[in-house]
């Protein structure tokens, strides 16, 4: 039988984006411990990240006139912020930034910020506490579907929830129309995993997954199993921003936003209609930070993507123009992804399958360490890298490259 | 979070889709239709998606359709989803529009037995859930006969 009539080519587009290619810096990063439940609050959580990103940047708390975050429960905001630091300056806030796309997207942001001189050294953090909260939460990170009206009274009655579900029927789908295997969903989880054992912040480090393993799980959501499926963890992450030009009078290397885009999907969180079903809003994002950056894809040292499921690490690959549509499945066999030997090291700190579900902001984390030369499991010689954020609605594409 | 004693049964009084519960009930499967393009829009919206036209009348659809995609759920994610494990939550494309795609269930058929762009056809049986008082007709789907 033929597959169903091929997708609306018009099922969203991406944000208009100034050139800002240069102008900002990732001066400082930080993550605070990651782990299971742990009992810590997100406060302490995110506070924990921010002291390390400043102590990285050899900066202060009140060197910080400029805070990114998400508007979600716990999240460090102006007065959070003065409250852990005994802190009182002005600060220019944005509820624009956080995890996830916003993670991505927020030096977007940042650079209109620094440009109109609203601030000069711009914070942006993420954290959670959900493997603590779990119990207390509705289908555990399921909670905002569930508060959703249209899922709550056509989609959580038959059952088709929360996300574990939505993606498996996406990998299902992908599987139908590319021909794409379990083994080679199985092949981004088991590298995740392989990258995460060279990570110490890993929660999964000392865990290894071969795909033997992988394959003899049970599933719990067909086709995926549980290793398909991200972490639930505590932990944040921060990155401090400022202008590239004062970045070169700071201690570490100068790594700056080659460039950044951003797209969207007309449905919304509503997958079950996204017409291009199998694809992510990567689409329309990549092309735009990619000619921002002036860089093509053979430049690429390592990627890293938000990745809830592997299905997500397997259509970013080809949404974000790595491989053609459906040929994912292919691209990441054997050692692709893998940080030391791979053509293509991807999520190198084990992403949110291995490293830890801290929705993205420790991957930023991460690309910043890894075109300096400092990451864990260090690719030989990287220099530009790329964070692809993620939140269904929206996906972003944020280049970064170390400065000679 | 707090959510309705009901959760996860519909609020079938909510007004954007009482119609559709309102239909089930009768064993009628009814979707918006607009009364401008004639294209149906799901979910629904105040304005077409197609055209923007405001007015839609609820059109009652075969009830026919192929399978989109599926899963088979034997972790229960919520713990109202219990007694359901295993299950196959689906998503089926309508006959009268491939692009209108129904959140539903399969049942009546071997859970290894499912096929990509299966024929369905819809069938009305009451849903419940562990813990929940009360039940709800819904549109399910089971392989076309």
């Amino acid at each position: 039988m033929s597959p169903t009539p091929a997708a609306a080519p018009d099922w969203g587009w991406a944000t208009e984006y100034e050139n800002v290619s240069g102008e900002v810096a990732i001066c400082g990063v930080g993550e605070s411990d990651h782990s299971k439940a742990s009992g810590r609050t997100t406060r302490d959580i995110v506070g924990q990240a921010v002291e390390r990103a400043l102590a990285d940047a050899g900066l202060e708390p009140r060197d910080v006139d400029g805070l990114m975050y998400i508007s979600m429960p716990d999240q460090m905001d102006v007065a959070g912020f003065h409250e852990y630091f005994g802190t009182d300056h002005d600060m220019w806030e944005s509820k624009g930034g956080g995890g996830m796309t916003h993670a991505a997207a927020a030096p977007y942001e940042a650079a209109h910020a620094l440009r109109d001189g609203l601030a000069s050294v711009i914070l942006n953090t993420f954290g959670v506490a959900w493997a603590t909260q779990r119990s207390n939460m509705v289908g555990g990170p399921g909670e905002s579907h569930a508060q959703e009206l249209f899922k709550q009274n056509l989609e959580i009655p038959m059952g088709w929830f929360p996300q574990p579900v939505y993606f498996a029927t996406v990998a299902r789908r992908h599987m139908f129309e590319f021909g794409t295997t379990q083994e080679q969903l199985g092949a981004i989880a088991v590298a995740q995993r392989r990258n995460a054992n060279h990570t110490p912040t890993a929660v999964m480090h000392d865990r290894t997954l071969t795909m033997e393993q992988y394959l003899a799980a049970p599933t719990i959501v067909a086709p995926f199993r549980k290793e398909d499926c991200c972490l639930i963890s505590d932990g944040g992450g921060a990155f401090l921003m400022t202008s590239t030009e004062r970045a070169r009078d700071m201690a570490k290397p100068v790594v700056e936003v080659a460039g950044v885009g951003l797209g969207n999907s007309s449905t919304g969180t509503h997958w079950a209609q996204q017409p291009a079903f199998t694809s992510t809003p990567q689409v329309f994002a990549a092309p735009v930070a990619f000619e921002m950056a002036g860089v093509t894809h053979d430049d690429i040292d390592l990627y890293t993507c938000y990745d809830p499921f592997t299905i997500h690490t397997l259509m970013q690959l080809e949404d974000s123009g790595f491989c053609p549509k459906g040929e994912g499945g292919a691209f990441v066999e054997g050692d692709t992804l893998n940080f030391d030997s791979g053509k293509l090291p991807t999520n190198t700190h084990g992403g949110l399958l291995s490293h830890a579900y801290v929705l993205g902001i420790a991957h930023v984390v991460e690309v910043v360490r890894q075109v300096r030369g400092e990451a864990a499991a260090q690719v030989p010689g990287a220099e530009i890298g790329i964070y692809g954020g993620y939140t269904g609605p929206q996906a972003a594409t944020l280049i970064l490259r170390r400065v000679p | 979070m707090d959510v309705r004693p009901a959760f996860p049964l519909p609020d079938t009084a909510w007004k954007p889709i009482h119609e559709f519960w309102a239909g089930a009930a009768e064993h009628e499967l009814r979707i918006p239709k607009c009364d401008a393009c004639g294209r149906l829009c799901w979910y629904p919206r105040e304005k077409c998606r197609h055209c923007k036209t405001t007015s839609f009348t609820w059109q009652t659809v075969s009830g026919r359709g192929t399978l989109f995609s599926w899963v088979v759920v034997t972790h229960a994610f919520l713990p109202q989803f219990a007694d359901l494990v295993p299950f196959a939550p689906a998503l089926v494309a309508l006959e009268e529009d491939p692009a209108v795609r129904l959140a539903t269930r399969i049942v009546d058929c071997d859970l290894d037995a499912i096929e990509f762009e299966m024929p369905v056809e819809v069938t009305f049986r009451p849903i419940s859930f562990a813990g929940v008082d009360g039940e709800v007709t819904a549109p399910l789907f089971v392989p076309a006969r």
